[in-house]
């Protein structure tokens, strides 16, 4: 609430502390190392990510995820740790992803974790990998106390700080909208180097026409499902021309898949903008943060920056290092409640596939 | 011919009232007549951010929906305000100006608009209870006409979509002359702006729970006076309540979202 | 009698709406084949004809309110600023947009002037060069008849009528009203007012 200032219960340190944060909840896994100064200061010393790519046409599936990130794991943790310049003798914690995600990554991400506290000795602290995002916003941008849209893969959400909780005002009703990008650039054959949504966003530059689709806000929520099968059903439409082009001179009525990529851009991102600032309003706050992997999409932040302006706020985005998972805002949000005094304990040191973000008592802030 | 939007002219010389996310509000008079009572214009505005196509669709199909909802709670015999005038291309609706106050401020801890006036809460108290008595009203009758309204808009298969004490006024005696027999204002719901059509037992008791959550953070000991507004709704509803009261009991412990998938 | 006002936000062509209120008319059948043979009338004497009955003649017995009659020329000259007439003028336009469905011919029959008409509601739409008394002449010429104040619509409406044309016999809302007929029209009233009002986006 305006005017009232409290102080945050989180005490400057009494000496530096170094974090390791592992990641693995979706097809990336990512190690970073996090450094936390006396005078309240943050370092990041590194931040690794490698990503299981698919073939276009193909989604990732849960086991081959997992056997990537097994495969990899070993290697960017000491990359990172070879980065940062640390052994893991300095850290004074290690921080993993408790959830949530898909089952199998988290658990071999777990147990890299599990394993690595019993053989240095270190604490462990399982981190909600929403709050992750958030809190690596918030420090990368300088953001005070912004509405966060968090937009990934696996989640879609307008989150707001109220009393030591991160409040979700408003979310999907089914799909997330990455995956709803992700399953339509299948749906196209666009490949998935470096990500569908990438892919889409370039395509989408070409696109000219506006076709219409379902446009689903229902208060401060939003709902996909009803806009991909629209967008693949355009694909069927006699109109349509897979390569995007004109059959004959006198092919003028045409629907090109980059028509289509345009088309689901302008849609899906307008809902995302008109909810945010329904919670802006709602709480009257001016500022808003944009975190998670669909975060780094330019025309999102685009609109996103043309609302804040109308509405005399600021609009703050991370670039692709700390939108798309990574390990280094494990470490953060971890390393913010382990000075707090939070521990997980090994018997406690599971994942789980739900964890919601209003589920997490941030006890670093007032 | 089409000229530069008369709409515009009018909003240009009426008074802004507030600001949404969604819409500007202004009190405003659809012409130059001594005795044209004034109306409540809603401008949604446009948005720079969304597509010019887009934004127009989605404009014009609101202001339309906003105005079917009002219609079909007219007809239901809801009381809402009635429609003056609707520009579906320019985004104007206006409705009945409603001379009177929000419930929520006629309520205890309804009357600081923020936290932080510094206005000590005993003294906000007093103004509420000095308020309803203006109207005539005791808060247990005023109770009552909130759940009787809500129950004759859930039987005509409206859903309000954002019911809170602020979304409901009560017309000051002064310039509304009722016909009831011991009542001397009338309780009307506002704001269709997120409204929709619904039959489902679900949506009519998110409605109810988003009223519920609303007299929570806004009024002190709420729990007695949403207690008396479901009374009143469940009376008003009658065979139907049974299915809406269990649903809302769910809605209660899973609250207003489901489970989330990761 | 006559009644004017200005639109201020329209453009000066419909900005001035003049308004009167006819009862006792004794020669509505003579005024119906006026307008029809106005209108097909060639040559300079068909033009000079067609001015003088360039008038909104509106059946006042299916007009419950003042309110009623503002609110439909509002949203016809709208329409015409707008350039988005569904009829071929923005008197014609008022008539339709008193009626609740899309068809013109039907809203003609039972909004315009008929032979039974002994109530009518004159409207012009204008500009500001138009004055006042030379309307309020124009008018007394076409229309014999005795000018009431608006406030003797309530008691010409027909209240039954009205509730047929919007279909508001099986309504919550009018039911709830039976028992007082002050109470009944007034609900009646508000909710034509609003049909008509959004009659644009009623789809």
């Amino acid at each position: 609430m305006p005017g009232r200032v409290r102080k945050d219960p989180l005490r400057k340190p009494d000496r530096p502390y170094l974090a390791l944060g592992l990641e693995g909840s979706a097809n990336k896994f990512g190690a970073g190392v996090i450094k936390h100064f006396e005078d309240g200061s943050t370092a990041v010393l590194s931040n690794i990510r490698h990503t299981y790519i698919t073939p276009p046409g193909e989604g990732f599936q849960p086991r081959d995820t997992a056997l990537h990130h097994r495969e990899w794991a070993l290697k960017v943790i000491n990359d990172c740790l070879t980065k940062a310049d640390v052994s893991m003798h300095d850290l004074d914690c290690i921080c993993y992803t408790k959830g949530p995600g898909m089952g199998a990554p988290l658990q071999s991400v777990a147990l890299v974790a599990r394993t690595l506290s019993l053989l240095f000795n270190k604490p462990l602290v399982g981190v909600n990998h929403c709050v992750g995002h958030i809190e690596m916003g918030r420090e990368i941008t300088g953001a005070q106390n912004p509405v966060v849209l968090y937009v990934s893969g696996g989640n879609t959400q307008v989150i707001a700080y109220s009393r030591q909780c991160y409040r979700i005002f408003g979310e999907t009703l089914d799909i997330a909208i990455g995956n709803c990008l992700d399953r339509f650039a299948r749906v196209i054959n666009l490949s998935n180097d470096p990500a569908p949504g990438y892919n889409i966003e370039q395509e989408a530059k070409k696109g000219k026409r506006l076709l219409a689709l379902p446009y689903t806000t229902k208060g401060m929520d939003v709902s996909f499902s009803g806009i991909l099968t629209s967008v693949e059903a355009y694909t069927f439409d006699k109109r349509f021309r897979a390569n995007g082009q004109p059959q004959n001179s006198n092919d003028e009525d045409i629907i090109t898949p980059a028509d289509l990529c345009f088309s689901l851009q302008e849609t899906i991102y307008a809902m995302l903008v008109e909810i945010t600032e329904r919670a802006m309003a709602h709480i009257g706050s001016k500022e808003v943060l944009i975190v998670g992997g669909v975060g780094s999409n330019e025309r999102l932040q685009e609109m996103m920056g043309i609302m804040a302006q109308e509405r005399g706020g600021k609009v703050f985005a991370t670039d692709e290092r700390f939108c798309i998972d990574n390990g280094i805002m494990i470490a953060q949000a971890g390393l913010l409640s382990f000075r707090m005094g939070f521990e997980t304990p090994l018997s406690e040191s599971t994942c789980t596939q739900r964890f919601r973000t209003d589920e997490v008592h941030v006890a670093w802030r007032a | 011919m089409a000229s530069p939007s008369s709409s515009l002219a009018l909003i240009s010389t009426s008074t802004l009232i507030s600001q949404g996310a969604e819409a500007k509000v202004y009190k405003a008079h659809l012409s130059a007549a001594p005795s044209d009572p004034p109306v409540l214009l809603k401008h949604r505005f446009r948005k720079g951010y969304r597509h010019p196509t887009l934004d127009a669709s989605l404009t014009r199909g609101r202001v339309a929906g906003e105005a079917r909802a009002l219609l079909k709670c007219l007809r239901a015999g809801v009381n809402v305000p009635g429609i003056r005038m609707v520009d579906a291309a320019e985004g104007v609706l206006a409705i009945d100006w409603i001379t009177g106050n929000s419930v929520r401020k006629l309520l205890p801890g309804g009357a600081d608009e923020d936290e932080d006036t510094g206005e000590d809460e005993d003294e906000s108290e007093a103004d509420a209870a000095d308020a309803l008595q203006e109207y005539d009203i005791s808060v247990d009758v005023l109770m009552q006409l909130i759940g009787q309204e809500i129950a004759k808009m859930h039987l005509a298969d409206v859903i309000h979509g954002d019911l809170t004490t602020s979304n409901m006024m009560l017309r000051h005696p002064a310039s509304f002359t009722s016909r009831h027999p011991t009542l001397r204002t009338e309780l009307v719901l506002i704001d269709f702006g997120l409204s929709y059509h619904s039959n489902l037992v679900e949506d009519k008791a998110v409605d109810l729970y988003v009223l519920e959550r609303a007299f929570s953070s806004t009024h002190p000991d709420s729990e007695p006076l949403f207690a008396s507004v479901l009374k009143a709704y469940e009376q008003r509803l009658g065979k139907e309540w049974a299915a809406i009261g269990r649903r809302l009991d769910e809605v209660r412990l899973r609250g207003r979202k489901r489970s989330m998938v990761g | 009698m006559m009644q004017s006002y200005q639109l201020p936000q329209f453009p000066p062509d419909f900005s001035c709406v003049h308004a009167a209120l006819y009862i006792d008319v004794s020669d509505a059948d003579l005024l119906r084949k006026r307008l029809i043979t106005a209108s097909t009338a060639e040559g300079l004497t068909g033009a000079r004809e067609r001015d003088a009955v360039n008038f909104a003649f509106i059946e006042a017995r299916l007009i419950t309110s003042a309110d009623h009659l503002r609110t439909a020329i509002y949203q016809a000259v709208l329409a015409a600023a707008q350039g988005g007439l569904r009829t071929k003028t923005v008197h014609s336009e008022i008539i339709w947009a008193l009626n609740p469905t899309n068809n013109i011919t039907e809203a003609m029959r039972r909004y315009g002037v008929s032979d039974t008409t002994s109530a009518l509601v004159v409207v012009r739409i204008a500009g500001p060069e138009l004055l006042p008394a030379s309307v309020e002449a124009d008018m007394d010429a076409v229309v014999t008849g005795t000018k009431a104040s608006f406030a003797a619509l309530h008691d010409l409406t027909d209240w039954p009528a009205v509730k047929k044309y919007y279909k508001l016999g099986n309504e919550a809302g009018i039911r709830d009203a039976k028992d007082d007929p002050e109470r009944e029209h007034a609900v009646v009233d508000h909710i034509v007012v609003s049909s008509v009002a959004m009659k644009s986006v009623m789809a």
